[in-house]
């Protein structure tokens, strides 16, 4: 990657990521819908300095449509009804989860399809490394995401029963 | 200056763990919805980056569909959670 394309990654992931933050702590529902689109931006121009013209402007045309939902008038509030505590103690696990990925992105050993399977870059490759090399892996983050939306639903029906 | 792979994956670990922080500490669960496309767009981010670094002589179609896909799941999720909320409260 040359310089000018490292400048724009850069300045690209300084604006997705502080946009990001900026939805977090932002009141409203008009000013988060703008913060959204700068992500929307940010993201798009990592895109563009990864060489993903195309991507980059499915993301800025999709992302577009993110914010104006969130901005939108039909837009209703929801209150959960979880606790302040857990929240808190949810915020503290978003922290823990940037620490191991991003330890494991600093040391981790990635496995190279081409080396594995003899073979090219592609779904068959990508899909085999998923369900063969690193299956317990995968079925580990399946597990996780459907222990997420039980609880998910756990918490909806719960806050039906409360009204 | 130059941005390699590690780069690349840093800031999709940043756009996750911030997605992830919208979608617990929002008190609305509405709002807690546009953490979603933050997540979504960090895998993307970690696709297209994977697909442009670690993989120099096979095609990078693979890692950017991947990523488009996740930036249309995105959008169809936010308006699906959108669309649910204001119906759930409409009655």
């Amino acid at each position: 990657m040359d310089s000018l394309h490292a400048i724009g990654f850069y300045v690209s992931a300084a604006i997705s990521v502080g946009g990001g933050l900026a939805v977090a702590f932002l009141p409203g529902r008009g000013s988060r819908g703008v913060a959204l689109g700068a992500v929307g931006v940010g993201i798009a121009g990592l895109y563009l300095s990864l060489n993903a013209g195309f991507t980059a402007l499915v993301a800025l045309v999709c992302y577009a449509g993110c914010a104006l939902l969130i901005a939108a008038p039909q837009y209703r509030a929801v209150e959960t009804v979880v606790a302040g505590a857990w929240r808190q103690a949810g915020a503290v696990a978003a922290g823990g989860l940037f620490v191991v990925l991003a330890y494991a992105a600093w040391r981790g050993k990635f496995a190279h399809p081409y080396f594995f399977y003899l073979g090219g870059v592609n779904s068959a490759s990508v899909g085999r490394l998923l369900f063969a090399h690193d299956a317990l892996a995968a079925e580990a983050v399946g597990v996780l995401i459907l222990v997420a939306l039980v609880g998910a639903t756990a918490v909806w029906r719960v806050r039906d029963r409360g009204r | 200056m130059t941005a390699g792979l590690v780069a690349v994956l840093f800031v999709a670990v940043a756009l996750v763990a911030v997605g992830a922080f919208i979608a617990v500490w929002k008190r609305d669960l509405t709002a807690a919805l546009a953490g979603l496309p933050l997540m979504f767009g960090g895998a993307g981010v970690a696709f297209a980056g994977v697909s442009r670094f670690a993989a120099p002589g096979g095609p990078p179609a693979l890692g950017q569909g991947v990523s488009a896909l996740l930036a249309v799941a995105a959008l169809a999720l936010v308006a699906l959670g959108v669309g649910i909320a204001g119906r759930g409260t409409s009655r």
